[in-house]
C-alpha cells in the first residue's frame, strides 16, 4: 500500500458517511411527509409508521460501517 | 409468560324475566368477553332492546354532562371522596340531577345577562371616548328633518377636502399618534358627495350611545356603570365556583352511575333473545371457567344455564372451522410483573393474535439492554434512572409510562455498561492507565481521566472491577466494539427465528414450521459462518490460504445455507435467494449500536475539551471557570437529551423492524370484559 493512502482513504470515509447520508435523507423525506399524514387520521398507525420510516436508516448505516472498515481496517 | 392466556367460549342461557340480574352479575364478575349477536344467526333469537330504565337514565347522564361542563368540572382530574352507591341511587331518582341543573341554569342565565350587560357598555364606552373629542352635546347629533349627520373614526386628516364642503359644518379632532373623529352635519341633498368623499379616508361610523348631554359626563357614568356591573360578574363567577364546589362529588359520582346504568341498559343489544329467554355467547379465560359458571349460579340460581362450548386452541385450523362470530378469539396478554411494563410498545404495532407470541417480554429484555449499551455512561445513567423513577410512580397515561420504564430500566443497564464495561462517566475515563499516563504526561494525548481532573488514585478494588487497563475506549476500540454489537445482533436475530418457528409450529405444526422457518434458521445460521470465514479471509493480512479451520468453516456454513435455501425453496421459491443479502442487512444493521454510542463519545469529548481548556489553560482562573462550567453542562445536558432521542429510538427501532418483522404479525382483538370501574361511587357491604 502507498504510504500516501490515508489521506485518500479518510476522502473515501467521507464520501461513504455522506452520500449514503443523502440518500437516507431523501427517502425519509418521502416516508416522513407521508407519516406525517398517517398519524394526524389515526394515532394508533404510529408503531406501523415509524417501521416504514426507519426503514431508509440502514442505507446510512451501511455507509458508516464501510467508512469505518476503510478507517480502521485498511 | 410469553402466550397469551388461553380461552374458553361459553354459553349463558336464561330466562327473561331475570336478564336485569344476569347483567348485573355478567358485570361483576369482571371475566366474560362478550361475542357480538348477528342478526339471523341462530333461528328463532333476535337481537335483544334495550333495558326500559335506559332512556330516562340516558336523558340524566346528558344533563349531567352538560352541568359538568357548565362548571368546568372534569371528572377524569376529580379526586372527591366516593358516594355509596345507594346514596346516589337515591338522589338520581328522586330529581336530584333536575334541580341541580336548574339551580346551575339560573345562575348561568344571570351571568350570561350581565356578560351581555358589560360588553354593550364597552362598546358604549368606545364611542364616547372618540366623542369626547368634538365639542358637541350627544342629543345635538339626532332629530334631523332635512340634515345628515356623519359622526365616525378616520385613519388620516381629511380636514382639506371637507373645506371644500362650504355648505357643511365640520367638527375634525385629528392628532397623529390617537385615532381621528370627524363630525359632518350636512343638508340631505349633499349626503352622496360627503360619504365619497370621506370614504377615501378610512371612515367607520360610531353608533351614538343614547342619552343627552355632554359626552364626557356621560362618559363618567358608563364608567361607573361599567364597574358595577363587572362587580356583580365577578360575584357571579364566584356563585359559579361555590356551586361547583358544592355539587362536584354529585355530579361526578351520578357521572359515573349514569354511565354504567345506561351502558348495562344497553347491552341486550349485543346479546340474543326471543320471546322468553336470552342467550349469551361470550370468551372467558379458561382458568376462570368453573369460577364464572359458579358466580352465576349463586346469584341467578337455576334459572341459569352455562355450558363450556370449546376451549380454543392455538392452532389456526381450530380458527378456520369456526363459526363467523366465532373465528377470532380476544387476545388477554400474561406478560408478568416485568413483561406488562413492555405492552405499551408492542401495541404501538398492533394487538398480538391469540395464536401468537407476545413480543412485549423479549423487547422488554433487549429495548432497555441496548439502550443501556448505546448511552454506556454513568454520568448520563443516573439522572435517567431517577427519571424513570419518578416517571413511574407519577407518570398515568400510558405514553409516559412506556418512556419511564425504559428511562429506569435502560438506565440501569447504561450504569452497568458505564461502570464495568465502557469505565466512564461524562466522557471521560475512571482511570488513568500505565500507558495513557505515559503518553499524558509526553503531550501525545489529550485524553482527559477523572484521576488527572481531579489529581486523586482511585482505589485498587475499584480499578479492579473495569476491564482491561481503564475500560473499553468508545472511540479508540471501534472495531472490537462493532463486532460486539454484531454479535449481539445475530443473537437477537436468532431469537427472532425462533420464536417465528415457534409460532408456526403452533399454528400449523411441525412440518409447516420447518418449511416456513426453520429453512430460515438454517440460512442464517449458514449465512453468519460464511461471513464470519470471509471477514477472516478478506481482513487478514497477507491473505491466507483456504485451509485447515478456515476451509470446515466455510464448508460447514455453505452446508448450512444450502440446507436451509433448500428448506426455504418450497414456499419462497427464487426469493429465498433474494433475500440472502438482507439476512447481512439486517445484521450489519446492529452496527448502529456501537456507531451511536461512539457519537455520543464524539460530542462528549469536544465538550470537556472546549471546557477544560476554558477552566484551565485558555482563560484561567474564576473567570474561567465562569465561562468554562456552563459550557461543560448545557454540553452534556444536550448529549443527555439527545440520548433519549437516538438511543431510545433506535433501540425500538431494532425491536420493530429487524425484531419483530421476523415473526409478528398482529391484528390480534383486544380482550374487553364486561366490568365495573367505580372511582367517585363505592358500594357499602352492608347495603348489599
Amino acid at each position: 500500500m502507498v504510504e500516501d493512502a490515508s489521506g485518500l482513504i479518510m476522502i473515501g470515509a467521507g464520501i461513504a458517511v455522506g452520500i449514503t447520508g443523502l440518500g437516507a435523507g431523501l427517502a425519509e423525506r418521502d416516508v416522513g411527509a407521508a407519516a406525517v399524514g398517517a398519524i394526524t387520521e389515526d394515532v394508533s398507525l404510529f408503531g406501523k409508521v415509524m417501521i416504514l420510516m426507519v426503514l431508509p436508516e440502514t442505507i446510512v448505516i451501511f455507509g458508516l460501517v464501510v467508512a469505518i472498515l476503510g478507517i480502521f481496517v485498511m | 409468560m410469553l402466550m397469551s392466556e388461553s380461552m374458553s367460549r361459553i354459553v349463558i342461557v336464561g330466562n327473561k324475566s331475570r336478564l336485569d340480574e344476569a347483567i348485573n352479575a355478567l358485570y361483576s364478575l369482571d371475566a366474560v368477553h362478550l361475542i357480538d349477536h348477528t342478526n339471523g344467526a341462530d333461528e328463532g333469537f333476535a337481537i335483544g332492546a334495550s333495558r326500559p330504565y335506559s332512556p330516562k337514565a340516558s336523558e340524566r347522564l346528558l344533563k349531567v354532562k352538560a352541568a359538568e361542563k357548565e362548571l368546568g368540572i372534569n371528572p377524569k382530574k376529580t379526586k372527591s371522596e366516593p358516594i355509596s352507591v345507594k346514596d346516589i341511587d337515591v338522589q338520581i331518582s328522586s330529581d336530584g340531577i333536575e334541580s341541580v341543573e336548574a339551580e346551575i341554569l339560573s345562575v348561568i342565565e344571570e351571568k350570561n345577562r350581565i356578560a351581555q350587560n358589560v360588553s354593550d357598555l364597552k362598546a358604549k364606552e368606545a364611542s364616547l371616548k372618540l366623542l369626547c373629542k368634538l365639542p358637541i352635546n350627544i342629543e345635538l347629533y339626532r332629530g334631523y328633518e332635512s340634515i345628515a349627520v356623519f359622526v365616525g373614526s378616520v385613519k388620516s386628516d381629511p380636514t382639506e377636502v371637507l373645506s371644500a364642503f362650504t355648505n357643511a359644518e365640520t367638527f375634525i379632532s385629528f392628532h397623529k399618534k390617537e385615532q381621528g373623529v370627524v363630525a359632518v352635519f350636512v343638508k340631505k341633498a349633499d349626503k352622496e358627495k360627503i360619504s365619497t368623499a370621506l370614504s377615501d379616508y378610512g371612515y367607520t361610523e360610531i353608533a351614538v350611545p343614547e342619552g343627552a348631554g355632554n359626552p364626557s359626563e356621560l362618559l363618567a357614568t358608563t364608567v361607573a356603570e361599567i364597574s358595577v356591573e363587572e362587580a356583580a360578574l365577578e360575584e357571579m363567577n364566584a356563585k359559579i365556583k361555590s356551586l361547583s364546589e358544592k355539587h362536584e362529588s354529585f355530579l361526578v359520582a351520578s357521572d359515573e352511575e349514569l354511565s354504567l346504568t345506561v351502558k348495562k341498559g344497553e347491552t341486550p343489544l349485543r346479546i340474543a333473545t326471543s320471546e322468553f329467554s336470552y342467550v349469551v355467547d361470550a370468551w372467558v379465560p379458561t382458568a376462570r371457567v368453573a369460577e364464572v359458571e359458579k358466580g352465576l349460579s349463586a346469584s341467578l340460581g337455576n334459572s341459569v344455564y352455562v355450558e363450556l362450548q370449546e376451549n380454543r386452541g392455538r392452532n389456526l385450523k381450530e380458527e378456520e372451522e369456526a363459526e363467523g362470530r366465532f373465528k377470532k378469539t380476544p387476545t388477554k396478554s400474561n406478560n408478568g410483573n416485568y413483561g406488562k411494563h413492555f405492552e405499551y410498545p408492542t401495541s404501538l404495532v398492533s394487538v398480538p393474535k391469540y395464536q401468537e407470541v407476545d413480543p412485549s417480554t423479549i423487547i422488554g429484555v433487549f429495548l432497555p439492554f441496548f439502550f443501556g449499551f448505546m448511552v454506556g455512561d454513568v454520568g448520563y445513567a443516573i439522572p435517567f434512572i431517577i427519571l424513570g423513577a419518578y416517571g413511574l410512580k407519577v407518570a398515568k397515561s400510558k405514553e409516559f409510562q412506556g418512556i419511564a420504564t425504559v428511562l429506569f430500566f435502560g438506565g440501569i443497564w447504561a450504569f452497568i455498561f458505564g461502570m464495568f464495561f465502557f469505565g466512564e462517566m461524562l466522557g471521560m475515563h475512571f482511570i488513568t492507565d500505565g500507558e495513557l499516563a505515559a503518553e499524558i504526561a509526553a503531550g501525545t494525548n489529550t485524553t482527559v481521566t477523572w484521576e488527572y481532573l481531579l489529581n486523586i488514585k482511585l482505589p485498587e478494588w475499584f480499578c479492579g472491577i473495569i476491564p482491561g487497563e481503564a475500560g473499553v475506549s468508545k472511540l479508540h476500540a471501534v472495531t472490537f466494539l462493532l463486532k460486539v454489537s454484531v454479535y449481539m445482533g445475530i443473537v437477537h436475530l436468532l431469537l427472532a427465528y425462533v420464536v417465528g418457528f415457534f409460532n408456526v409450529k403452533m399454528q400449523h405444526g411441525v412440518k409447516a414450521a420447518m418449511f416456513e422457518k426453520g429453512g430460515w434458521i438454517f440460512t442464517f445460521i449458514g449465512m453468519v459462518v460464511v461471513c464470519y470465514a470471509m471477514t477472516e479471509l478478506l481482513f487478514t493480512t497477507p491473505m491466507p490460504a483456504v485451509e485447515g479451520e478456515l476451509l470446515y468453516t466455510f464448508v460447514i456454513g455453505f452446508v448450512l445455507l444450502i440446507t436451509g435455501i433448500a428448506l426455504c425453496w418450497k414456499t419462497e421459491k427464487a426469493q429465498a435467494i433474494l433475500e440472502l443479502p438482507g439476512i447481512v442487512g439486517n445484521i450489519l444493521s446492529y452496527t448502529r449500536l456501537a456507531a451511536i454510542g461512539m457519537s455520543k463519545a464524539g460530542m462528549a469529548l469536544a465538550f470537556n475539551y472546549i471546557s477544560i481548556i476554558m477552566i484551565g489553560a485558555g482563560i484561567g482562573g474564576m473567570m474561567g471557570v465562569i465561562a468554562g462550567f456552563p459550557v461543560f453542562l448545557i454540553g452534556h445536558l444536550m448529549i443527555w437529551v439527545l440520548a433519549i432521542l437516538s438511543a431510545g429510538l433506535h433501540g425500538l427501532r431494532l425491536q420493530y423492524v429487524e425484531m419483530m418483522n421476523k415473526f409478528f404479525v398482529g391484528g390480534g382483538q383486544e380482550y374487553d370484559p364486561l366490568t365495573v370501574k367505580r372511582k367517585h361511587t363505592k358500594i357499602v357491604e352492608t347495603e348489599v
